[in-house]
């Protein structure tokens, strides 16, 4: 089925006039722009990614056999090119997407070759989050400057592999605080794509790539008082959820909504993790000092993720009734309470499994609601999930194991074959 | 028209900054290789690698441990200053460690405490030149080749440095005086 043939299908039918027609194909072409372009602007980047990253394989070679000032000539030749052709775009073609993307690729990728191959030539060990940072400072701006959404890209990737790098690499007691100014420093440019472009491919990208950095750096903060990262994990994945549901990103795509998937699936996992007792039988043995806690870097990422997340929710709670509250975000909520018994009652086990159980039957239901199959699935899959982890849980009898799991296979088939039927019968 | 400008100009800086930040390493490191003086360290060469920069031997250093009387309050990862001497057979030894920079006109190296003794009185050093970058055929060959030498205590295999004012770079690694580069690459040709 494609758009042109339908509408001279409708037009020779006469259930649309040619008027009409014209209009509707007039309409899509100015939305989607031409295709054709978008492909040059892809094969453009994709191009310069791939002679970037050969250049870099090359430099990693460590050509024995050429002479020091060989070496160095060839570790500023794709520099100097990169820089010279985003200056003939910046002057000529200052409007073309492909020229501007596939220029700022090169340079950025030139920019990390022509400092590999300086350290190499000099032997200096520099180890591998400092050269990260260096070369990601220098590529900052072309974001800006050249507008360039694929240096966003790139950047975002840089910083995070950066900070996991520094954290969670050899020596722990370094500290990567300075990813978190890195990233304020891409966002405006995140809001200029938002403002100008927010259909975009390259937003939607961002959509992506953003939660997900955050969710792999966030674990670089902790320290000693370990457990707290439970609670900042939480707040975040609900904040996330949260983030997902503002009405500029329930109009897009579920595919495209990164900060919805991620949250929802986040908190899933996390609420899983915790649904065995391991978890709270350490909190409860471990002796967490009131003033230690308080100052401790968790306790500040916690706080301010939390209150973040608090914000984001009264506005937009503010005009609805409570009975719109998504369990996701309920639960993150409520999880902070749950820590807190946690700390010296078994309870919170319990707790944490009934939300786990409500977070499935609800999604089932809203699927059920909307005719969504995939939503209901992704219902089943959590209840199954649940089913699996208590499998791994020895004190309840195979007895009951095993007709927990029958129940759940035959809820599986049930569901999908109402919901199937009921859909045939609508059309 | 006045924002292109701008924004040229803007263009015009940062590749001079990104030229200039390697152009300034080069240089440093061109002046202590051309007025440093050279010292000699015992080694042991081991090989991994690195995703953007190839591969390269990680050098072991045997003389990287000091006995300190001060109570300085080491802590670890700090970087402080490695007065150097050579013994007898013309290698490089520590002489002592300092928070501060050395006033007279010795020989010193930055580097980094990797480790302190609980009661802080001894102290392991990461010298600052723990790389040396090989052709990626040949990195695991030299590791090869040095683990041969190992049971002949005749071998010696050493790094050849550079210091100047605390700053210092790794010019060669040695093995009984011929470069390693040089051994490997005639026993690549002698298998042939």
């Amino acid at each position: 089925m494609s758009l042109p043939k339908d509408i001279s299908e409708l037009v020779r039918a006469a259930v649309i006039s040619q008027e009409t027609a014209d209009k509707i194909n007039d309409y899509y072409r100015s939305k989607g722009g031409h295709a054709s372009n978008r492909l040059f602007i892809v094969f453009g980047i994709f191009g310069a990614l791939l002679v970037g990253l050969g250049i870099i394989l090359l430099v990693a070679h460590n050509w024995d056999d050429l002479s020091r000032a060989t070496k160095l000539f060839f570790a500023f030749l794709p520099l100097l090119t990169g820089q010279v052709l985003c200056g003939f775009v910046l002057i000529k073609k200052q409007d073309s997407i492909t020229g501007r993307e596939s220029a700022t690729v090169f340079l950025f990728l030139s920019v990390g070759a022509c400092i590999s191959l300086v350290t190499q030539i000099y032997n200096i060990p520099g180890d591998l989050s400092s050269f990260l940072l260096t070369w990601m400072l220098l590529c900052l701006p072309l974001i800006y400057i050249m507008r360039s959404s694929i240096a966003s890209l790139l950047y975002l990737t840089g910083i995070t592999y950066y900070a996991c790098e520094t954290s969670y690499g050899f020596y722990e007691s370094s500290e990567s605080y300075l990813y978190w100014l890195l990233l304020l420093a891409a966002l405006p440019y995140y809001y200029l794509l938002y403002r100008k472009k927010p259909e975009s491919n390259f937003m939607i990208f961002h959509n992506w790539l953003i939660p997900l950095s955050v969710i792999i750096t966030l674990g670089t903060v902790a320290k000693d008082a370990g457990e707290l990262m439970y609670i900042a994990y939480f707040s975040l994945f609900g904040l996330l959820y949260l983030v997902g549901n503002s009405t500029f990103f329930k109009r897009q795509k579920l595919r495209n909504n990164g900060y919805k998937i991620l949250g929802s699936l986040g908190t899933i996992a996390l609420l899983l993790i915790l649904s065995f007792d391991w978890f709270w039988h350490d909190l409860r043995n471990n002796d967490l000092h009131f003033n230690k806690v308080i100052t401790s870097p968790e306790f500040f990422a916690s706080l301010i993720i939390s209150l973040l997340g608090l914000g984001i929710f009264y506005f937009q709670q503010k005009n609805k009734s409570p009975k719109e509250i998504e369990p996701i975000v309920l639960v993150s909520l409520l999880f902070i309470i749950t820590f807190i018994i946690g700390l010296s009652s078994l309870v919170s086990v319990v707790l944490i499994n009934f939300f786990v159980f409500t977070i499935g039957i609800l999604t089932i239901l809203d699927g059920a609601k909307n005719e969504h199959l995939g939503i209901l699935n992704y219902g089943l899959l959590i209840i199954v999930a649940l089913a699996i982890c208590r499998f791994f849980d020895t004190d309840l009898s195979f007895v009951i194991r095993g007709i927990l799991f029958v129940s759940v296979g035959i809820g599986f088939f049930a569901t999908n074959y109402w919901m199937i039927k009921k859909r045939k019968t609508n059309e | 028209m006045n924002s292109k400008k701008i924004i040229i100009l803007a263009f015009i800086l940062v590749a001079l900054v990104q030229i200039y930040v390697p152009a300034k390493v080069i240089l440093d490191r061109a002046i202590v290789l051309s007025s440093g003086k050279e010292f000699k360290f015992k080694t042991a060469p081991i090989d991994p690698s690195d995703p953007f920069r190839g591969k390269y031997i990680t050098l072991n250093f045997n003389e990287n441990t000091i006995e300190t009387q001060k109570k300085e309050g080491w802590v670890n990862g700090e970087t402080i200053n490695v007065l150097l001497e050579t013994d007898d057979k013309g290698f490089a030894k520590i002489k002592s460690v300092s928070k501060s920079k050395p006033v007279s006109n010795q020989d010193f190296l930055k580097a980094k405490v990797r480790f302190v003794t609980y009661d802080g009185s001894k102290l392991t050093i990461d010298f600052p030149f723990d790389r040396f970058y090989m052709e990626e055929s040949k990195a695991y060959d030299a590791e090869l080749t040095y683990r041969r030498a190992l049971p002949d205590t005749s071998q010696v295999a050493y790094a050849l440095v550079n210091i100047k004012n605390g700053e210092s770079v790794l010019k060669d690694v040695m093995i009984n005086g011929i470069s390693i580069r040089e051994i490997v690459k005639q026993d690549q040709q002698n298998r042939k």
